[in-house]
């Protein structure tokens, strides 16, 4: 099993996180690279096309597209990365735990996981926003509360598998607590996994806030974000596509770019489309990379 | 015991192939065996002894790329090559194989009475009933009690002795003319091993077929061979008959091997000596002998050239050794 | 230290409960066991005979069912409860697998210097200092501490091994089946590491094994298990030249001579069948159902242990002080 993320760091495809830390940059710059207060509304502009003044034009209340796209990004990414550490805390305690311990314990905390993990993570955050009501804090608590049940499972199935190793074994020979072997030999395994998936998750969760913005349960007007200006442009889609499509293509880059991080992580490779060939080719260099692995190792193993 | 060859190898060389290494896992080895004959192919681990006899029939793991040069005779027929149909027909008929690992042969989703009959069928024309029959008599023969009872259980329901024989009687449900046993008591404890290893030999004094046992231990191949190999490093470092071998060995490696292997019946207590260091890293091939960097009597020269097989007259028996250093300093006649 | 024994096992009973429920797999059965400080001591048997789960529950590892095992003359269950730390400076355990009984992401430093972490020994120039020595100790070069345990050859990792259980300067090792992942010339280099360790250090050793000939070879002291029972016990060159019991007997004759011309005309003893299963140990001698000599006493009277010609005991109703079953 592959459980160093930094393993093959010079395979590793560094062009992927350009995206990323083009995305990130965009968001913590924010308000300092603006044009114009996203907020402010200019009646002389209402939906005007790209000019020099407004490089993407205005709305139709003549506010910058590019300075609430900007913004947008923010809000996306702060709530994104609220959620996320949210959930990963909360998966990672519950599914640790549910591993470490056994037992009944064990048992009440996986029958709870799986219930979280049967119904879609969209629904749950639905269901939860109807009985907290709507609001950016509702939103967040929505989904982390619909997100960490697949922390859970998998931090429970590596804790799991981890204690099984006679080397938790050797160390509690040596004296060491719970709390020690958890710290120094469990938790760097689960966080290796986890995070891999959490990468992957980052952009299922900015569409999953642009979705809730979009309906109405998420950010509220007038705070720019993406899924918030395309209902607003929705009316104007005829005359103005692009008040649908540039906050649109926003975000589907960022998704995109996210996704394509968490793939490569998973894969340590470049992710490209799957054909039949490209699926051929990786087996093909893992089926090498394990005869490699075993070539070395004749020398001691397979004589 | 007729005098010709049943399995021979002729200057073998194998090289084991990934994308940025390759191991010469054996260099230039010959060897056969002749009907009703036991012989032993002694190594450890990374000697290549495995490879030397199962790398020819195309038995090893898959996901490695292997490159055979030289020549494996079965039958009158160069496996080295061999369309592999045909070489797969061939090996079912002529070689019965037994691995360590009972279960790396037999099927855990079938039960063992019917995986015999099956392998029996293939190569033999026999009716369904017949080959249950055959079934259980090979179960017999190789000491499963109650016979008719295990032909109908799976593998998981039996012991690991038992599996051991019921591999045995996989194997030879064929009728092989060559058994091939890769390390087959390593995994079995002491009381077990003695009866496997007695099954072997009756299973050779009645059928008459060759024996290739792959082995590390020693006091297997004395008690059961009556030839030996000793590789070292994926080259011959000596053979010759057991008797020879085991009592006048020559090469400071096999010297060396022996003389870590204590004897459970010598009255003296003789301290286990050691050989130091590792065996060689086959990925770098360096001129010169492999055991150089390990052994006592090095000389300049060793590191030089490869040292030659030659052939020595240990109680008129042909016996070969792979050190002409030792030679030289104890004046040991070479037979040209 | 006391005078006590260094491990005393008194009664002991392991029981795992089977996967079916239906009755107990009985690991061990009833085992008495001293062994003094400073000796080195065998144990040893087939597979299924107990002799890993008496390691393993001496040490702790596995919980007795029944009996007490007495450390240094402490019980080591209330031990274990009270001062895990100081139960673990005393005894030490090495497993089978080295490499699985080492983290696959922790450098050989890492290793090493973990159980100095555990017990706050040093700072971190002292452990450096103590790695150094456990190096040397064990005879391995300094240009291993930055490797990782995979890319270490089998003979290398058992010595690492073996120095993480002598960092902590315990005076008993308990090892179970140190050798069997080994290449037999390598396997002589770690048995005389094991000698050499034991005169420098006055360490008390405990190995399991089944090689009989590496016991014998280097134990002082020899107990022979079947089914999670000590068949026979005594000092090992004694008891290996004439065993009284004839499980004893058997599983000697079954180890080949690496001489062929003392394999030529052996009396080989083979015995018929398998161990039986330890959830359903036959009535009587446990050995009945394979011995070749039992008589009527041995299928309905479990034999006691008893003194028998070599000076050891061993439990067998043919056997007593003067005479001994041949087979």
């Amino acid at each position: 099993m592959n459980i160093s993320l930094f393993r093959n760091m010079k395979d590793w495809p560094w062009l992927v996180l350009l995206p990323v830390v083009f995305f990130v940059a965009v968001g913590v710059l924010g308000p300092s690279i603006m044009p114009y207060d996203p907020g402010a509304q200019d009646y002389d502009v209402t939906l005007a096309g790209p000019s020099w003044a407004h490089w993407l034009g205005t709305d139709y209340l003549g506010r910058d597209i590019l300075s609430r796209i900007i913004g947008g990004a923010r809000i996306s990414l702060v709530a994104m990365a609220i959620v996320l550490v949210a959930a990963l805390a909360i998966g990672v305690s519950i599914g640790s735990f549910a591993g470490y311990v056994g037992g009944r314990v064990e048992l009440v905390l996986i029958s709870i996981i799986d219930i979280a993990l049967a119904l879609p993570s969209l629904v749950i955050a639905l269901a939860l926003i109807g009985i907290l009501g709507t609001g950016y804090w509702s939103m967040i608590t929505a989904l982390t509360l619909a997100w960490w049940a697949n922390y859970a499972r998998m931090s429970r199935a590596v804790v799991t598998a981890e204690l099984q190793q006679p080397y938790i074994e050797a160390a509690r020979v040596m004296g060491a607590s719970h709390l020690w072997i958890f710290v120094r030999h469990i938790l760097p395994h689960v966080l290796a996994l986890v995070v891999v998936y959490a990468s992957a998750d980052a952009g299922a969760l900015v569409l999953a806030i642009a979705t809730l913005s979009f309906l109405g349960l998420g950010v509220a007007p007038p705070a720019p974000e993406w899924g918030q200006m395309l209902v607003d442009g929705m009316s104007y889609i005829e005359e103005y596509p692009r008040l649908v499509v540039l906050p649109g293509l926003a975000l589907t880059l960022a998704v995109v770019s996210f996704n394509l991080l968490g793939e490569s992580f998973a894969l340590q490779k470049v992710p490209r489309p799957v054909r039949g060939g490209l699926l051929r080719k990786r087996r093909k260099a893992r089926a090498v990379e394990e005869a490699e692995r075993n070539a070395v190792e004749t020398g001691t193993a397979a004589s | 015991m007729s005098d010709e060859p049943i399995y021979s190898i002729e200057n073998m060389v194998i090289d084991l192939y990934a994308t940025t290494v390759s191991v010469r896992a054996v260099d230039g080895v010959s060897f056969n065996v002749r009907p009703g004959e036991t012989v032993a192919v002694v190594g450890e681990s990374g000697s290549g002894k495995t490879v030397m006899t199962l790398g020819p029939l195309g038995l090893l793991p898959e996901g490695v790329t292997v490159d055979i040069r030289g020549s494996a005779r079965a039958e009158a027929s160069e496996l080295v090559g061999m369309e592999s149909r045909r070489l797969s027909d061939l090996r079912g008929r002529y070689f019965g194989v037994i691995f360590q690992d009972p279960m790396s042969a037999l099927n855990p989703m079938l039960k063992i009475g019917p995986q015999l009959a099956r392998q029996a069928r293939r190569f033999a024309k026999l009716s369904h009933a017949d080959a249950r029959k055959e079934a259980v008599s090979l179960l017999a023969r190789t000491g499963i009690p109650d016979p008719e009872d295990r032909y109908d259980r799976y593998p998981h329901e039996m012991s690991g002795g038992m599996l051991q024989r019921a591999m045995i009687a996989l194997a030879l449900a064929s009728r092989p003319r060559v058994l091939i046993a890769d390390e087959p008591t390593t995994a079995l404890d002491a009381t077990v091993q003695a009866q496997i290893l007695e099954l072997i030999r009756q299973i050779q004094r009645e059928d008459g077929i060759a024996v290739v046992l792959i082995t590390h231990d020693i006091g297997v191949v004395a008690s059961v061979a009556d030839r030996v190999m000793v590789l070292y490093a994926g080259q011959v470092a000596e053979e010759g008959t057991a008797m020879d071998v085991l009592t006048q060995p020559t090469h400071p490696y096999t010297r060396g091997l022996l003389a870590s292997v204590p004897d459970f019946r010598a009255d003296e207590r003789a301290a286990t000596k050691e050989i130091p260091g590792l065996p060689p890293n086959q990925i770098k091939l360096e001129p010169g002998c492999r055991f150089a960097d390990r052994c006592e009597l090095v000389e300049p020269e060793c590191r030089v050239h490869r040292p030659p097989l030659q052939t020595i007259s240990t109680a008129g028996t042909p016996h070969k050794v792979a050190c002409p250093v030792v030679l030289r300093r104890e004046g040991i006649a070479v037979h040209v | 230290m006391s005078d006590a024994a260094a491990i005393e096992v008194r009664g002991l009973k392991v029981h795992f409960a089977n996967r079916s429920g239906t009755g107990a797999v009985r690991a061990v059965d009833g085992v008495d066991l001293t062994i003094p400080r400073g000796a080195f001591h065998g144990i040893v048997g087939e597979s299924g005979c107990g002799k890993t789960t008496l390691a393993r529950t001496i040490v702790g590892l596995q919980k007795e069912t029944e009996g007490t095992v007495l450390i240094s003359g402490r019980d080591r269950a209330q031990w274990l409860k009270s001062e895990r730390k100081s139960f673990s400076r005393e005894v030490q355990f090495v497993f089978q697998d080295p490499l699985g009984s080492m983290s696959r992401r922790q450098t050989i430093y890492q290793t090493l210097e973990e159980p100095l972490q555990i017990h706050r020994l040093g700072s971190s120039a002292e452990r450096r200092r103590r790695i150094g020595e456990l190096l040397d100790l064990v005879a391995l070069p300094q240009t291993v501490l930055d490797r990782l345990p995979r890319s270490l050859s089998g003979g290398q990792r058992q010595r690492v091994s073996i120095a993480r259980a002598l960092a902590l300067k315990p005076s008993i090792l308990v090892c179970d089946e140190p050798l069997s992942a080994l290449d037999v010339s390598i396997r002589a280099q770690i048995v005389n590491l094991f000698t050499s360790l034991q005169k420098q250090l006055g360490l008390t050793l405990v190995i399991v094994a089944h090689d009989l000939a590496i016991v014998r070879e280097v134990c002082s002291n020899v107990t022979v298990m079947y089914l999670g029972r000590i068949a026979e016990a005594g000092v090992t060159r004694p008891l290996f030249r004439e065993p009284a019991h004839p499980y004893s007997q058997a599983l000697l004759s079954a180890v080949p001579s690496p001489d062929p011309r003392i394999e030529a005309d052996r009396r080989r003893i083979i015995l018929a069948g398998d161990p039986p299963s330890p959830s359903a140990p036959p009535p009587g001698c446990r050995f009945n159902t394979r011995c070749p000599v039992a008589i009527d006493v041995c299928r309905i009277k479990e034999p006691m242990l008893r003194t028998v010609p070599h000076g050891g005991v061993a439990a067998c109703h043919l056997a007593d002080g003067e005479r001994r079953p041949i087979i």
